[in-house]
């Protein structure tokens, strides 16, 4: 019986009994319960596993009182409005938010916050950490630590932009759907149903073997994120553009704004990345079309939208100015849901070595390039792993609240 | 039970009908391809004399359409040609690759079903409490963490640090089926925690929805013990959302699979079509997605019918 043992043990009984008196049922329950969990460990796993619990609780307090001072802190700045929102917000949101601002301050900070370069070789391979290196070195001497905040920046950025570009593709198609109704839907309802027949990541092998990978050429690339944009240039036409002329028009400037777009696109990418890029947004789409159907389906019902018909209004207004605003609620959690999935998406694909490229630093492929660190007993593989388990977890924390929050689901 | 059959007819129809548009999707995807397909294999290098005699060789001199006839005969008939990279059969290459697959991905089945729909029930029951919370924490988090994550933490602790279960998953012919389930426990596991935590969400939102309606208030208020309102009251009526999270999540078991092959090296579909991807060996990419496709479509299928059989008044669309 250790000094440690005895403390534990003490604690538990002491605050669920704490608890118990001063009646908070809940909080007793997990306490006891914990205590009871405890008791078995501790016969089982000995010492060590009544430490990596104890452990495990502290880091969990720790989070909770990060979330919480978090969330005093964004109430302190906000305005009034506002504050009283993120009142309601659990702990677990506040610590999603906590999390996201905190990838926001890496990404954007990243060349700042590194200190060595991305693809910078500084000592030999696997070399363990000293002063110099935080984490050590990966599998050709590159810094580890380093390469972390740049994948913040790299794979994060790649994510946010695919997902960007498939709600656009599948918000406009579902608003369109929902307004123009008859032919126009049914065979938008029918693509999607059939691109959502394949599974994700099976579609997206079968695109990358294609067109992608490290062998996509800058004129494909080019070619095909053009293509991309008149379609949706396309979609805002069919929208917005009225008679003859306007049509005429319209086409001229989309087709102008989708090269444009694209030659912007291919500067900051390379061409695999636009390649993936397209490939996450092609995929996804279908399922934000689905959704903005759904729920633009039922605005589009409502008595307003007649009266604005009646007024003479075009598509373009009662898209814009009826049914977008009262359709935001749910397309914002829904962004971020697309955002878990396509995060995930990318990060699979380039685990399997199919997505971001050498020597671009990604989470993903740095998991892949380090396993064989992991049957030494080494974690730091599993940190970038970690990173894309803890962002994803902190966009879904604040998705629940806010879907709980937008639809007043209180079950 | 005629309008049944009816029905059930009328989906297998629709199914085969996606599969066959995916079948023109995978198909046409290739004729996409910069150049074609001889000049993907041999590169820029190549001259003309080795493309033309590939082209000859692989038929491409055919009009793309023939092609594609050709092609899906023979692959109803399970032939999808030769590999480019081996010149093997692609049905020597795939064939047993498939059914480990469906071993492994039957092995987590039989796991998560169950636990996870008594699991689910059991949460759902207890909406609101502690445990409920924590429920809600810990399966976001798994449904959030990328496969890989999860399966290497259990290689670390169940493999390196502890040496209870071996973290490379090779078999071979000769082992027994205890040796077998051992060796895949950890693949296995791996789905077993994704796919668990996707049904208890699924499963918990259903029986809540269910336990919100009149009736089972009804019943509640007439003094019916709770375990009776549970078994007799709202089960059968909780067969049908209960059957449809099954085979979806079935459906992304068959996904799903992929990451965690080749995280434990594992001999299957999944790794077969990584390794094709990368080679660009295109038959063997088609086929995987083909087969891959072919099972996600069939499982849904199942969910639709299977929703039918348990709900009556779907017999009847207005």
């Amino acid at each position: 019986m250790s000094f440690f043992v005895v403390g534990y043990y003490a604690l538990l009984l002491v605050t669920s009994c704490l608890a118990a008196y001063f009646n908070q049922r809940q909080a007793f329950l997990v306490l006891f319960s914990l205590t009871l969990v405890s008791f078995v460990l501790g016969i089982v796993g000995g010492v060590p596993a009544l430490r990596a619990v104890a452990t495990c609780a502290g880091l969990l307090l720790f989070a909770g009182m990060i979330a919480y001072a978090f969330r005093e802190f964004l109430i302190y700045l906000s305005s009034d409005d506002m504050g009283k929102e993120l009142r309601t917000a659990p702990l677990t949101a506040a610590f999603g938010m906590f999390v996201i601002f905190t990838y926001a301050i890496m990404g954007i900070f990243a060349p700042w916050i590194a200190p060595h370069g991305e693809a910078e070789v500084i000592s030999s391979a696997f070399a363990p950490a000293d002063e110099n290196m935080l984490l050590g070195a990966d599998q050709l001497g590159r810094d580890m630590f380093s390469r972390i905040v740049f994948g913040a920046r790299n794979t994060v950025a790649l994510a946010l932009v695919g997902t960007t570009l498939a709600f656009i593709l599948g918000a406009m198609a579902g608003l369109l759907a929902a307004t123009k109704g008859g032919f126009f839907d049914g065979v938008m309802g029918r693509t999607a149903d059939v691109i959502m027949s394949i599974p994700s990541l099976i579609f997206a092998l079968l695109m990358l073997s294609i067109f992608g990978g490290s062998l996509a050429a800058p004129s494909t690339s080019f070619w095909l994120l053009t293509g991309f944009f008149c379609v949706v240039g396309l979609l805002f036409l069919a929208a917005a553009a009225e008679g003859a002329m306007g049509w005429l028009i319209g086409a001229a400037i989309a087709v102008g704004v989708a090269v444009g777009l694209a030659l912007f696109g291919t500067s900051i990418f390379n061409a695999s990345e636009v390649i993936l890029i397209l490939v996450v947004a092609i995929i996804y789409s279908p399922r934000v079309y689905r959704l903005t159907r759904a729920v633009a389906g039922n605005v589009v019902v409502m008595d307003y939208i007649e009266a604005a018909k009646l007024r003479g209004e075009g598509n373009w207004y009662l898209i814009r100015r009826e049914i977008l605003p009262n359709s935001t609620a749910p397309l914002i959690a829904e962004f971020g849901l697309e955002f878990c999935f396509v995060f995930l998406l990318i990060a699979g694909l380039s685990f399997l070595g199919l997505g971001i490229q050498p020597p671009t630093a990604d989470w993903g492929s740095m998991v892949r390039e380090n396993a064989t660190l992991i049957s030494f007993g080494d974690i730091t593989p599993l940190i970038p792993a970690g990173a894309i388990a803890l962002l994803t977890v902190a966009v879904n924390f604040v998705v629940d609240w806010m879907l709980h929050r937008s639809s007043g689901l209180k079950e | 039970m005629g309008d049944i059959i009816k029905l059930v007819g009328k989906r297998l129809g629709l199914g085969l009908l996606i599969l066959l548009i995916i079948s023109i999707i995978i198909f046409f995807m290739v004729e996409l391809l910069p150049g074609d397909i001889a000049q993907a294999v041999l590169g820029q290098g190549a001259t003309a004399e080795n493309l033309k005699a590939l082209r000859t060789k692989m038929g491409l001199d055919d009009p793309a359409i023939v092609r594609y006839l050709a092609w899906l005969a023979d692959a109803v008939t399970f032939d999808f040609g030769r590999s480019i990279v081996t010149d093997e059969k692609v049905t020597t290459i795939i064939g047993e690759r498939f059914a480990n697959t469906l071993f492994l991905a039957a092995y987590a089945a039989v796991i998560a079903v169950p636990v996870s729909i008594i699991l689910g029930v059991v949460v759902a029951l207890l909406r609101n409490s502690v445990f409920d919370k924590v429920a809600n924490v810990v399966t976001l988090s798994f449904i959030s963490s990328p496969e890989f994550f999860l399966g290497y933490i259990l290689i670390l602790y169940f493999s390196v640090k502890w040496g209870i279960f071996p973290s490379i998953a090779s078999l071979s012919d000769s082992m027994s089926f205890w040796e077998l389930l051992n060796r895949t426990f950890l693949p296995a596991l791996t789905l077993v925690l994704v796919v668990m935590a996707h049904m208890m969400r699924m499963t918990r939102a259903a029986i809540i929805n269910l336990l919100a309606s009149p009736y089972i208030e009804m019943a509640k208020l007439k003094g019916a013990p709770p375990w009776k309102v549970i078994v007799k009251h709202a089960l059968p009526n909780a067969w049908a959302p209960i059957i449809n999270v099954i085979a979806l999540n079935l459906a992304y078991l068959i996904t799903g699979v992929v990451l965690v092959e080749v995280v434990f090296v594992y001999p299957g579909i999944g790794q077969a079509l990584v390794d094709a991807v990368s080679k660009r060996d295109f038959p063997v990419v088609q086929a995987c997605c083909l087969i891959f496709a072919a099972t996600f479509i069939l499982l849904n299928l199942a969910a639709d019918v299977g929703a039918i059989l348990t709900n009556p008044r779907l017999r009847h669309p207005k």
